[in-house]
């Protein structure tokens, strides 16, 4: 099975299991199955009445969101793609790159949307939703009428 | 789950073996989910920008996205978090798809691979059925200014559904819709993709080729790129429909 024309040992061949340890994998499998439904019925039955406890938006409901997601994002790597199995030069040849290359985004998000939310920072293309706003404004009067955000504009143009 | 040798760490990087274990084909499937992550990754950053930057004007998930097929109510969440389940579903029949693999299984691996063919196809039509009520829109609409060319300048107008200049969610805010397309789009596509490689991979598994290779691995590649898919709707999930 050299593809290669090397004498690599035939890797394809190391993961086959025997009919015992296809039954251990397939429990292990199921149970994570399990565990990922209640999750997922979880957040969605918190979803739902979010709203009427006046959950929603608020930053604990977000961060317990994010990490059941993640919870969910490990099971899925770990068993489902079997990272967990690997050895652990090969863990860290996909994780690290990974977390370091995409903490520096979420830094970079974190920093420059707070910097480019603040009405001082806007640009020139904001002068278009804001004319939106004001043409809203001039139609309905009260009815759509602009966000403390476009009211900072105005006195910026 | 067997890995019959261990690695021995100080003759590992020393050549004529792979320090990680595994076949070129797997490493580089792996190396590809990686940078298909980040392009996903850099999706969702772009997406949490625009919705830090416009947060006062963003439109809650739950309002938007209420429609379930042959119900007449609007039950907020409800489709979406079938559609979640359909395609966590067929993760688990692809895993079991890969595991029958292992042993050999071939009558067992079409079986658990047609279920999955099945959920992936069943997932695109949902969110085809998603984007047809998002763009079509509500009957009532909501009240916008359109730029018009012919006069040259803004008219207020009844807004119907969404295309990538304006929405009726977020009439201030074309990027809430943009953001739709395009992260449930390119998701979308990795699905699509995902159920035609399967196929294909189905009809090797029937044609007996991987029987006579002797092992099973090109099910494991394509179901960890299946299962990637997977990974990254938990996220959409979360990021557009939950918080």
């Amino acid at each position: 099975m050299s593809e290669f024309n090397d004498d690599y040992p035939a890797y394809e061949f190391m993961s086959q299991h025997s009919e015992e340890d296809g039954k251990k994998a397939r429990r292990t499998l199921w149970n994570v199955f399990w565990v990922m439904l209640i999750i997922t019925l979880v957040e969605l039955v918190i979803g739902f009445m979010a709203p009427g406890q006046g959950w929603s938006g608020t930053t604990w409901l977000k961060f317990f969101f994010i990490t059941l997601t993640i919870a969910k994002a490990a099971a899925i790597v770990w068993w489902f793609m079997h990272l967990g199995h690997e050895v652990s030069y090969f863990k860290y040849v996909i994780l690290i790159p990974y977390t370091l290359l995409i903490g520096y985004a979420i830094f970079i998000l974190l920093v420059e949307g707070t910097y480019f939310g603040k009405p001082e920072n806007h640009t020139r293309v904001e002068s278009t939703f804001v004319q939106q706003k004001k043409n809203l404004e001039a139609a309905h009067g009260a009815h759509g009428a602009a966000h403390s955000d476009a009211h900072a504009e105005e006195g910026h143009h | 789950m067997s890995h019959s040798t261990e690695i021995d760490s100080k003759h590992a990087w020393d050549g004529g073996q792979s320090p990680f274990r595994l076949s070129y084909g797997k490493i580089m499937m792996w190396f590809f989910l990686v940078s298909d992550a980040l392009t996903f990754g850099g999706l969702l950053c772009a997406y949490g920008f625009f919705r830090h930057k416009y947060a006062a004007d963003w439109p809650k998930a739950e309002d938007v996205f209420t429609h379930f097929p042959f119900v007449e109510q609007h039950i907020p969440l409800a489709y979406v978090g079938l559609m979640t389940f359909i395609l966590i579903m067929s993760s688990v029949t692809m895993v079991l798809a890969v595991e029958a693999g292992h042993r050999k299984d071939k009558k067992k691996v079409i079986v658990w691979m047609f279920w999955t063919i099945v959920g992936g196809a069943t997932f695109v039509l949902s969110q085809a059925w998603e984007w047809y009520h998002f763009i079509v829109g509500t009957e009532h609409g909501a009240v916008g200014s359109v730029w018009d060319p012919e006069l040259g300048k803004y008219v207020t107008q009844t807004i119907y559904g969404a295309n990538m200049t304006i929405n009726e969610y977020a009439v201030a805010v074309p990027q809430f819709a943009n953001c739709f397309f395009f992260i449930t789009g390119f998701h979308g596509f990795h699905v699509f993709s995902g159920v035609v490689i399967n196929f294909i991979i189905f009809l090797n598994v029937i044609n007996n080729t991987y029987e006579k290779r002797g092992h099973y691995e090109m099910v494991e590649k394509v179901g960890l790129y299946w299962h990637f898919v997977d990974l990254v709707w938990v996220f959409v999930f979360t990021f557009f429909y939950l918080l």
